[in-house]
């Protein structure tokens, strides 16, 4: 049968449904009623068991099993209630999961037999705006058996920090997930949606013991859809649930299990003896006490400048700016504190950058800092303010903007004077989502100038040779990020905190090009973000690079310098899965 | 031979005489000038006890999160630099101002701008401002009214 795995629209395009309680409600009842699904086999031996547990300012449950499928459960002292509940195990864990009749909440709990401790997390629908995002609390605690109270408890940890991992579950699906933070993952649906992009989702990791962790990620931002597991990290196994609502708005519920394998362990950056987790500080109520389920998730779509058509040709008129004057005040300033120096080798040079399939664009440099460019040997010339910086002996970078081309278009280009090639972002906006978000096209060409005599049939190439790796760029002082290059076509950032822990996290669609050996030309655009095409020509010969922003907002029409020193933090081997 | 040599006992006596009388004729001029000299030197003793305690409080105050102390908005804390140079105080000869020169790493915290990706994800995540540790010599005015020290200028 013919078809391929690719949807129609990615995650962060999909207009989620906002589904209303007695919408959830009504899926939710039954699935309470009967418990969760498993493909595999289920755990045996509860029927006529019990089990107490008691956690550290959170509930106390008590449990009755009246089969491999039914339990009833009582909180804190209260009623029994009964419910469908589904369990896994793994040597001496044990992980079961159900929901509360009546209610959208419900708990899953993982247990370690060997030390009697349990963590309980408690999940529900309905506790955000969007109420089909799962809010989750985590609770650690003991089984009461009578005897002591261990005195030891699971906790928050980042020794999974720098872990990646090929998983296949029992329901065919099939990932790449990796954890370059502590308080984020990123995560690629090979099969359910064919691998193009990865996606962030804010994430726990909690250590039972050496060999055993659990992990969570709530798909904030996306379906809302909520997904743990327990990981043996010795086998390579993983068994878990999946709770949410799908983009069609269905109902899941399972329990999985999954076989892995170990794609690679990046560096981590937090001092020798830190194994904290939670890095990232949770939201305080007015009472100044932590909130039941907070915790910071990064929502740029809220906070995005949202403009129409309109509104960009209007800003673009009044307020476009190549490479202004700054302070080094951080936030955009910042991200050129460790540029590298802007460099006048074009100043006074003619020549022509031919593009295949694209424009041909001649210049006449007058400066270090003021060319001007024609287009197809049409019309006049066009002054421009630009900035190039020399990446590498003869290979620079430099850009600007296209004053009057319809799409507001700017070029950001790395041009070789000893290979005669040219590569070309040439960014856009009036893109299809929002008008000020940007695009972004690639255009190979060659160099033509007076002693150059340009390849006629080579030309740099998109790579796959950035796949997998990690590279930390620090602009300046306190403005320090990580990007992870998971896929073919994705850039993701993380950024770290004050100790040195990854925290938060996000990604959006990217592109490689090869430009010498050691040195990459790279972009991604931060759709469904701030709407800004990026770009850096990263040098891993001097472990530094030279890069251009290109934005659109209230404030006009920006392009910017962006330089960092970088070091490598590690590769994932990640080749064979695209 | 000995002869020259006055027994030592005497000469001292005799010194002690000479000594006395100074000190006899002291009693009377002397010793009323070691005395205003002694209390000059006993209320400029005072008076920098008196700042050094003025100086530990005002630093209480800035590490303990009052920002009415008088302070640029992004200091978080100072504290005292033991390797670099003494606390210097210098009281006026008319003993109503004084300035404190105290060597102290300062610990200082600005806000990132908000206008990047990298600086809003810094924010969202709690975590929006730089932090760094500054050695600055803080020299502070103090003047002195009605008995007591008070804290001018902090430069």
């Amino acid at each position: 049968m013919l078809g391929t795995p690719y949807p129609e629209k990615q995650m962060h395009r999909i207009a989620y449904t906002k589904l209303t309680k007695e919408q959830i409600a009504a899926q939710l009842d039954p699935v309470a009623q009967r418990g969760p699904t498993c493909v595999s086999p289920l755990a045996t031996d509860f029927a006529g068991e019990s089990l107490k547990i008691v956690t550290d300012d959170g509930p106390a449950l008590k449990y009755e099993f009246a089969s491999n499928t039914e339990l009833s459960v009582a909180e804190d002292g209260g009623k029994a209630i009964h419910a469908g509940f589904g369990a896994l195990e793994m040597d001496h864990i044990c992980l079961f999961t159900h929901m509360i009749p009546g209610t959208q909440r419900g708990y899953t709990v993982v247990v370690d037999r060997k030390s009697r401790l349990a963590t309980v997390i408690e999940l529900w629908f309905s506790g955000y705006e969007d109420n089909r995002e799962v809010q989750r609390q985590i609770y650690y605690g003991y089984i009461d058996g009578g005897g002591d109270v261990p005195k030891k408890r699971h906790e928050p940890t980042d020794r999974l920090e720098g872990r990646g991992y090929h998983w296949r579950q029992d329901t065919g699906m099939e990932t790449l997930e990796y954890y370059p933070s502590a308080g984020y993952s990123h995560f690629v649906e090979l099969s359910r949606t064919g691998g193009e992009l990865g996606f962030c989702a804010p994430s726990d990791y909690v250590m039972l013991d050496n060999d055993f962790f659990v992990y969570t990620r709530t798909e904030c931002e996306f379906s809302g859809a909520f997904t743990a597991y327990v990981i043996d990290m010795n086998r390579t196994e993983q068994m878990g649930l999946r709770l949410g609502f799908d983009e069609g708005d269905n109902l899941q519920y399972y329990l999985f299990r999954g076989h892995g394998d170990i794609v690679g362990q990046i560096a981590r950056f937090e001092k020798f003896g830190d194994y904290s987790g939670d890095p990232i500080p949770a939201p305080k109520g007015k009472d100044g006490k932590p909130v039941k389920g907070g915790r910071m998730v990064y929502r740029p779509i809220k906070t995005m400048e949202k403009l129409t058509q309109e509104e960009v040709a209007k800003v673009v008129k009044e307020k476009s700016a190549a490479f202004p004057d700054r302070t080094a005040t951080g936030g955009a300033a910042g991200m050129a504190t460790n540029a590298l120096p802007a460099n006048d080798f074009l100043a006074g040079k003619t020549f022509t950058l031919r593009y295949d399939n694209g424009p041909v664009m001649e210049y006449k440099v007058d400066s270090a800092d003021e060319l001007n460019w024609r287009m197809d040997g049409e019309g006049e010339w066009t002054k421009a303010r630009y900035q190039a910086y020399e990446v590498a002996p003869g290979l620079f970078l430099f850009g600007h903007l296209l004053e009057g081309a319809p799409n507001h278009d700017g070029h950001i280009i790395a041009v070789d004077f000893h290979q005669g090639l040219v590569t070309c972002y040439n960014g856009f906006l009036n893109t299809p989502y929002f008008a000020n978000e940007a695009g972004a096209r690639i255009l190979f060409g060659v160099l033509e100038m007076h002693g150059i005599q340009p390849p006629m049939y080579r030309r740099h190439g998109r790579t796959t040779e950035m796949l997998g790796r990690c590279i930390t760029y620090s602009y300046a002082p306190g403005l320090t990020s990580m990007h992870l290059y998971s896929t073919p076509h994705t850039v993701s950032w993380i950024i770290f905190t004050p100790d040195g822990h990854g925290g938060m996290e996000w990604s959006g669609p990217g592109g490689f090009v090869k430009i010498r050996d050691g040195i990459y030309f790279m972009y991604w655009l931060e759709e469904a973000c701030n709407g800004t095409l990026g770009t850096i020509l990263l040098n891993l010969n001097i472990m530094h690079d030279a890069g251009i922003g290109y934005f659109c907002g209230a404030r006009g029409l920006d392009m910017s310098q962006i330089g960092a020193v970088v070091r490598h933090a590690g590769k994932f081997e990640v080749d064979k899965y695209f | 031979m000995t002869k020259d040599i006055t027994p030592t006992r005497r000469r001292f006596l005799k010194g002690g005489a000479l000594l006395a009388a100074p000190v006899a004729i002291a009693s009377v001029s002397a010793v009323a000038l070691a005395d205003d000299g002694l209390k000059a030197r006993v209320r400029r003793l005072e008076d920098e006890a008196a700042i050094r305690e003025l100086h530990q409080s005002w630093l209480r105050q800035v590490n303990t999160g009052d920002r009415d102390a008088l302070l640029d908005s992004a200091v978080r804390r100072i504290t005292a630099d033991h390797t670099g140079a003494p606390d210097k105080i210098e009281i006026a000869a008319d003993g109503r101002s004084a300035v404190g020169c105290f060597d102290h790493a300062v610990d200082v915290e600005t806000p990132l701008a908000n206008d990047c990706t990298l600086a809003q994800m810094a924010h969202a995540q709690g975590y929006g401002t730089i932090c760094r540790t500054e050695r600055r010599m803080l020299t502070i005015d103090y003047t002195k009214s009605s008995g007591c020290w008070k804290i001018g200028k902090v430069a």
